[in-house]
């Protein structure tokens, strides 16, 4: 039965292979887009401050926070944005933050919204009243509470928006670090002040006396913590933040997902021409029918993906003057990604082949369906900053594919549950589809 | 005596329309195929022919009933049962972009055929259907003949004892029509094949077929050798006369009745004669119904001359499947 799987499957590879149309659309559109994209962000492939084409991206910031007193001292933990996004007189030119970005300080969230709203500025960062009092940890408060910074993006510029959003989040990730740390080290203190009584008499007259005043802004100072967009690894390499993984990535799993259709409409087409009633009636199981197909489409997938990824690989590596390969350093696990995603589109392929009665609506079905996948899965522009999208791309393979990608680009391994999700949405696609499928062909 | 390579056995299918109500596609159809027989089934479009035959080969599964090949029943033992059958479907059910040579192989290797034996299978197919030479060009580069031969060289490929061709002949032209009925005797005749054909062709059918089912309205109706068939309805020839008069009389029909004995009716049709080449100059067809009619001819030519009706043109219509059909059913097969 293998090898009648295979003989499917391979002659499914052979037409498919051979046929330019299908390989101009496979292939050279995605990597023409690859390379256009390529080209737009060639300053941030070559990783230098100076080359960025992306620069000066306008940004008001409006620090609301109306801070606390903590260990007697004013503490405004919003201010860091300020601090940080902010130039104190000429932009520092080695700094890469003030390179990328323009940004100056405002007063009025609705002022700095409108001014989003009217183009002035690609996005407000709008830090709220509560962000100190949220995330201060104190003899009073042992715990932080969940707060929000607000990033108020122009959906015509999801490039920029983007950008901004990811900044933001690295420094509400370092603020949330610098208060972790804090939090630890009072604990410590405490815990060890219960444990050696001679200590916890001393601790406790240094602090009543303010001899024991602490200075924790080292804990969010940029200058012994720097934050830079190209430090995001939590596995501690430092990974730059490359668009040609993000855009690159997106674009060959949004184009896969026609390939899977096709791979799916290819079965309502034999069943159109006769050519899957003659393979019905030889001695071959229907199940091995349906799997050679399937196989066909999954190789089909897998081969388009990784051929766009290696062509993307030499983009970036003619952009930036050396080979680099820009997926990350961990085959096995890319590998393991690309299968995935491929196994989730083709279950989707199959699915949708099931569904519809003629090759027609399966192209018609089939397109709207990759669009709509692509569109709320972040292949047009990023999602990550429209509230609704943002939820309704987890329902996408878009989302989990392209997520493991950067991931995976950026030296982390923690792609279990992308994996586990992609892979349960391929074999459950496809059991229905081929459940459905089968009981078509026998009416 | 030899067992029957086919069995049918009360093969019936029901399907639903679109209101729910079920209706028989296929009921209680019956018969054998002989080992080395070519048997037809022929009835009108949506008779139920495909529909049997779909079952036969496994492609739907019957509502009631049963069919066995070389004793392997379609439903218990599929796969085993189509080892034994080839189809040669109405369309061409190949890939374009394949050559021919790949599209033998790979239905080739669907049916079990492996290294040295699918080259010797193939390469004897590409000589049975004579394009070895064209072997290695793509099926789009076709002509619709030779596509129709690869269409029939995949069926074969696997050395079936039974094999089944729809329509085998349909829009293609005279000499590729010639070279498949030869290529299906032969078949019959030199490989000992059964042979399972449909045609609408009357002429084909006959030709070729050694018993001839004919289904109607999911049900098989008559069946039999073609001469069993038409003895069975009892046809007699048809003498259609175009004549230049427009009138004949009663006591000429009388006349031709009583004069020659074989003649069991005769009526005129004053209307024009729908043969062009006489419609100008003639007003009427007389249309006689004989047994052995061209024994009849010369006295009735006869008897015509000396009443004076200016014979034009003279058509003999022997019995055939056509008459047999309309006979049986009151609806001509075309229909």
């Amino acid at each position: 039965m293998l090898r009648k799987i295979w003989s499917i499957a391979y002659k499914d590879l052979y037409i498919t292979f051979t046929d330019r149309t299908a390989l101009l659309i496979m292939f050279a559109t995605p990597l023409t887009l690859a390379v256009i994209i390529g080209l737009v962000f060639s300053g941030f492939i070559s990783n230098q401050g100076s080359d960025v084409p992306v620069q000066n991206i306008p940004v008001v910031v409006v620090n609301l926070d109306e801070g606390v007193i903590a260990n007697n001292m004013p503490l405004n933990q919003g201010q860091l944005f300020v601090d940080i996004l902010v130039p104190q007189g000429e932009p520092d030119p080695d700094n890469t933050l003030h390179q990328l970005t323009d940004a100056v300080q405002g007063t009025d969230a609705a002022a700095a919204r409108a001014g989003v709203d009217d183009g002035t500025y690609r996005a407000a960062i709008i830090i709220p009243p509560e962000f100190s009092r949220s995330l201060t940890v104190s003899a009073e408060q042992r715990q932080m509470t969940p707060t929000s910074v607000e990033v108020y993006a122009n959906p015509a510029s999801p490039v920029s928006a983007s950008i901004i959003s990811s900044i933001t989040e690295s420094l509400a990730n370092q603020i949330a670090l610098g208060n972790i740390s804090i939090a630890a080290t009072i604990d410590a203190l405490t815990a060890r002040a219960v444990e050696d009584p001679a200590f916890g008499v001393e601790f406790g007259a240094a602090a009543v006396t303010g001899e024991f005043n602490p200075d924790f802004s080292a804990a969010f100072d940029p200058a012994v913590n720097p934050i830079q967009i190209e430090q995001q690894s939590v596995s501690g390499e430092t990974a730059a933040f490359n668009p040609l993984v993000l855009f690159g990535s997106s674009q060959a799993v949004f184009f896969m997902m026609f390939t899977a259709m096709a791979g799916g409409n290819a079965l309502l087409e034999e069943r159109r021409d006769g050519t899957l009633q003659r393979q019905l009636v030889s001695p071959t199981p229907r199940i091995a029918l349906l799997l050679g197909k399937f196989l066909g489409t999954l190789i089909t997938c897998i081969a388009q993906v990784t051929l766009l990824f290696l062509g993307l690989t030499l983009v970036g590596s003619v952009l930036a003057g050396e080979l680099k390969f820009i997926w990350g350093s961990n085959f096995l696990l890319i590998g393991l990604t690309i299968l995935c995603v491929s196994l989730a589109a083709s279950g989707i392929g199959a699915l949708i082949a099931s569904i519809v009665r003629t090759p027609e609506q399966g192209n018609t079905v089939g397109t709207i369906v990759a669009m709509l996948i692509g569109l709320f899965g972040g292949a047009f522009f990023s999602v990550e900053t429209v509230p609704i999208m943002n939820i309704f791309s987890r329902f996408t393979i878009n989302y989990w594919g392209v997520n493991a990608f950067t991931k995976l680009s950026q030296g982390q391994t923690d792609i279990g549950l992308n994996l586990l999700i992609l892979l349960i949405l391929g074999v459950v696609f496809f059991a229905i589809g081929m459940f459905s499928f089968n009981r078509q062909l026998d009416v | 005596m030899q067992s029957a390579l086919v069995r049918v056995l009360e093969l019936s299918k029901t399907f639903k329309r679109n209101g729910g109500e079920t209706f028989f596609a296929v009921k209680d159809v019956s018969f054998d195929i002989q080992r080395g027989e070519i048997f037809s089934l022929l009835g009108p479009n949506g008779a139920g022919k495909t529909t049997t035959i779909s079952m036969i080969s496994g492609l739907l599964t019957p509502t009631k009933g049963d069919a066995t090949i070389d004793g392997h029943s379609i439903t218990k033992e599929p796969l085993v049962a189509k080892r034994l059958l080839g189809v040669v479907p109405q369309e061409i059910a190949l890939y374009p972009a394949l050559s021919a040579r790949q599209n033998l192989e790979f239905f080739g290797k669907l049916y079990g055929l492996r290294g040295g034996g699918l080259k010797r299978a193939v390469d004897e197919t590409l000589d049975l259907i004579d394009l070895k030479d064209r072997q290695k060009d793509k099926l789009e580069h076709f002509s619709g003949g030779m596509k129709r031969r690869v269409n029939i060289g995949v069926g074969l490929l696997h050395k079936p004892q039974l094999i089944y061709m729809d329509e085998p002949t349909v829009g293609i032209d005279p000499q590729n029509r010639r070279r498949i009925l030869d290529t299906v005797l032969r078949l019959r005749d030199e490989m000992k094949m059964s042979v399972l054909y449909t045609s609408h062709l009357m002429e084909e059918v006959q030709e070729i077929s050694n018993r001839v089912g004919i289904i109607d309205h999911g049900q098989l109706i008559a069946m039999g050798t073609v001469g069993e068939l038409i003895q069975k309805v009892g046809e007699e020839d048809r003498l259609i006369f175009t004549l230049e008069s427009d009138r004949v009389d009663e006591n000429i029909i009388q006349r031709l009745k009583s004069e020659i004995p074989t003649i069991t009716s005769a009526q005129f049709d004053p209307r024009a004669s729908d043969n062009p080449d006489a419609a100008s100059m003639s007003a009427g067809k007389l249309t006689v119904f004989a047994t052995r009619g061209r024994k009849a001819l010369p006295d009735i030519i006869r008897i015509a001359n000396e009443a004076g009706l200016g014979i034009v043109s003279v058509e003999v219509r022997e019995p055939d499947l056509e008459a047999v059909f309309l006979h049986l059913t009151g609806r001509a097969l075309r229909d």
